[in-house]
């Protein structure tokens, strides 16, 4: 009796014993937690963006491009709302994430005290350059609205035909919209050569008549947005109504449109149909209608994991896999380096990521660098305009020469 | 001059649509004294039935619209049989946060299909060119939707005023206890104000959609925006909605298109119609043509 005792027992420390074992034999398992808006305000955007993330993670757990270790990154939905934004991120911190990644403007700016003092490295879909201030921790995908639209500024200033281009920003009323504001002021003031007539902030237009008529009254001739794509759709379907829409880039008497990362890509044509035509829209990521290598690889990720066309084709897909591109290569980097994947290491991976250690993950035009003084990503936008329906390529990417004199 | 001419035609352009979306809001608080939270979500429901009819089913766009409209007459009339006549009776505050309720079922619903999260217009089935006159402009969109708003409210007051059922509707608007003691069946006019306000909520969707496109976010929003329409209307009155609708579709162009750009003014076009609306409401407290009720004990 003792004898089958000692047996049984034995027996269960063997299967306790070979379970462990297979479990280290898996590798470890790397934590992230991404909060963003998969339904509710902006999930044109957040949906395709988390679809991004979710099917890059998959395919690096799949591949085994970190070897045995995976990552389990939870991606839930806050509704745009930035107290389920906070909910999330509290519980992902007990979780014990390494990394977190973030979504909207207004709950990067109101959760930015509690990176601090959770001293965790955060990538977020927004790029408002007022993240970065007083913060060590927070790390924007690509350059700053604030630098796309002095890019977009410089850009009319140097193709512009005759006397000084005359330029409005239409907004979004909010931080994510006024953001980039003073920005144009300062390179204005700097001497970029265009002159600022007017900044218009919009709301829930139905007709942007009176706008537009305002516009030309005062011979503005480029309309740059810093917003969403609706507002935009709105106003440049009532500018091609009014007979007011330039048919080439600053043709004298019309308007030339043109936005920031969020005004643009699929979802505007989607909305505005034709009255996109020669939309000039800026942003750092490759789209699938410039074939390339990079979008090559985005549209096969997106169908090894069944995505519809559309999620394959938006550019926040795309953003969605650049994050998590841009976490995967830190955490990699970590181990590279023999260091333990931590919210300590990783941080210090990011910053590191600069001159021969720059990444260049495929969904971008130009690599990411972070260092401790410089946590904008990609630097290098790309412009692109309407052209027959679909965006092109306009020139090669280039950085913004004044954001460098303004900063 | 076309300026100013220009201006007050996107002001009654603007201020007709608005009207159309707030007449459902009209119509259920004429029947039963209730706001109701979930319009919104009607009004975009509306809108993706049409695009859904014409686009995936091939349904030409003018029997989508009419049949968008017969289907949010028969689903709004269906909520208000499951969700809201047992509350028949019940304090107003209990069935206004019922309508919240629903509008976060319907947001949900609405969430599972593409609909939620994608962008969409409809396709193009109007002409393209405005039509001008000395310097104004107007799309078709626009007349069209000023047409068929004018349509739907002039047939929606000739029904209250000359139909018995209109009239009934009225009479449980006044009173229902006194409506039922008289044989008027308030729930069967419930229904029927709830689904006269899906009908005309699916009119609004889809003149808005093809309007700004079709985003759920921005066509839901319409029916938050439309508030101070009605209550500058005056709660419960169709004229009201009208009058009102125009006025605020008048000062925000005339805001945007005089104060805007002008002493450093941004976005009055959002701001003026408020301002408005508190001086009014201070003079009239229930609005240009709201009822003001009197009860002697």
């Amino acid at each position: 009796m003792k004898s089958k005792s000692f047996l049984t027992a034995l027996l269960i420390l063997v299967v306790m014993f070979a379970f462990t074992a297979s479990v280290n034999a898996g590798g470890k398992v790397y934590k992230l937690g991404m909060s963003l808006a998969i339904t509710g305000p902006t999930s044109d955007a957040g949906n395709p963006y988390a679809k991004g993330t979710e099917d890059y993670f998959k395919f690096v757990n799949e591949t085994k491009i970190l070897g045995d270790d995976t990552i389990d990154c939870t991606i839930r939905d806050d509704q745009y709302k930035t107290d389920v934004t906070k909910r999330n991120f509290e519980e992902y911190l007990d979780d014990g994430i390494v990394m977190y990644l973030n979504y909207s403007t207004g709950s990067t700016l109101g959760l930015k005290r509690d990176f601090e003092e959770e001293e965790i490295a955060v990538l977020s879909a927004s790029y408002h350059a007022g993240n970065l201030d007083d913060s060590n921790y927070i790390f924007l995908p690509i350059a700053s609205y604030s630098d796309q639209l002095v890019n977009l500024a410089e850009y009319v200033a140097k193709n512009h035909k005759g006397g000084k281009a005359k330029v409005a920003l239409f907004v979004h009323p909010s931080a994510f919209g006024r953001g980039p504001v003073s920005d144009v002021e300062k390179a204005v003031a700097a001497g970029l050569n265009i002159e600022l007539v007017e900044v218009v902030e919009h709301g829930k237009d139905l007709d942007n008549t009176a706008m537009l008529k305002r516009l030309m009254s005062k011979n503005v001739q480029y309309v740059i947005s810093q917003t969403i794509q609706s507002p935009v759709a709105t106003m440049i379907k009532d500018s091609q109504r009014l007979g007011l829409t330039a048919s080439s880039f600053g043709e004298a008497g019309k308007l030339t449109f043109m936005g920031a990362h969020y005004t643009g890509g699929n979802d505007l044509i989607a909305l505005a149909g034709n009255a996109t035509e020669n939309y000039f829209w800026i942003t750092a990521f490759n789209i699938t209608s410039v074939p390339g290598e990079g979008t090559t690889k985005q549209l096969a990720l997106a169908k090894l994991f069944g995505r519809d066309q559309k999620a394959a084709d938006s550019h926040n897909y795309a953003a969605g896999i650049m994050v998590a591109q841009v976490a995967t290569e830190a955490i990699r980097r970590a181990k590279a380096a023999g260091l333990e994947v931590n919210k300590a290491n990783l941080y210090k991976m990011l910053n590191g990521m600069n001159g021969a250690n720059a990444y260049s993950p495929y969904t971008t035009t130009g690599p990411v660098t972070y260092s401790k003084t410089d946590r904008m990503g990609v630097d290098m936008l790309q412009i692109y305009s309407v052209q027959n329906g679909v965006f092109r390529a306009v020139g090669e990417p280039v950085e913004s020469e004044y954001m460098k004199k303004i900063k | 001059m076309s300026y100013f001419f220009q201006i007050v035609v996107s002001g009654i352009v603007v201020g007709s649509i608005y009207a159309l979306a707030a007449l459902g809001l009209v119509l259920v608080y004429k029947s039963s004294r209730v706001a109701n939270f979930a319009h919104g979500q009607i009004i975009a429901a509306g809108a993706f039935i049409t695009y859904y009819l014409t686009v995936s089913i091939g349904v030409p766009v003018f029997f989508s619209f009419l049949a968008s409209m017969i289907i949010t007459f028969f689903l709004a009339m269906s909520v208000e049989k499951i969700f809201l006549r047992r509350l028949i009776g019940e304090p107003i505050i209990s069935v206004i946060m019922v309508t919240i309720g629903l509008g976060s079922i319907l947001d949900g619903l609405i969430y599972l299909t593409p609909f939620g999260s994608e962008n969409f217009s409809f396709p193009v089935f109007l002409p393209q060119q405005p039509l001008s006159l000395g310097g104004v402009s107007i799309s078709w969109t626009q007349l069209v939707g000023v047409i068929i708003t004018f349509i739907l409210i002039g047939g929606l007051s000739w029904f209250f005023k000359k139909s018995t059922i209109g009239i009934s509707m009225r009479a449980v608007s006044d009173d229902q206890f006194a409506s039922m003691s008289v044989g008027i069946s308030v729930p069967r006019v419930f229904g029927l104000a709830w689904a006269l306000a899906g009908l005309s909520a699916a009119a609004a969707g889809c003149i808005i959609g093809n309007i700004t496109g079709l985003n759920f976010d921005t066509l839901h929003a319409f029916g938050i925006v439309v508030f101070p329409v009605i209550i500058l209307g005056g709660l419960d009155s169709i004229l009201g909605a009208v009058v009102a609708g125009i006025i605020i579709g008048l000062i925000q162009q005339f805001s945007s298109g005089y104060l805007d750009g002008n002493w450093g003014l941004s976005g009055t076009g959002e701001v003026m119609p408020y301002i408005i609306l508190v001086v009014v409401l201070f003079f009239k407290p229930h609005g240009l043509f709201g009822i003001h009720e009197i009860e002697r004990v």
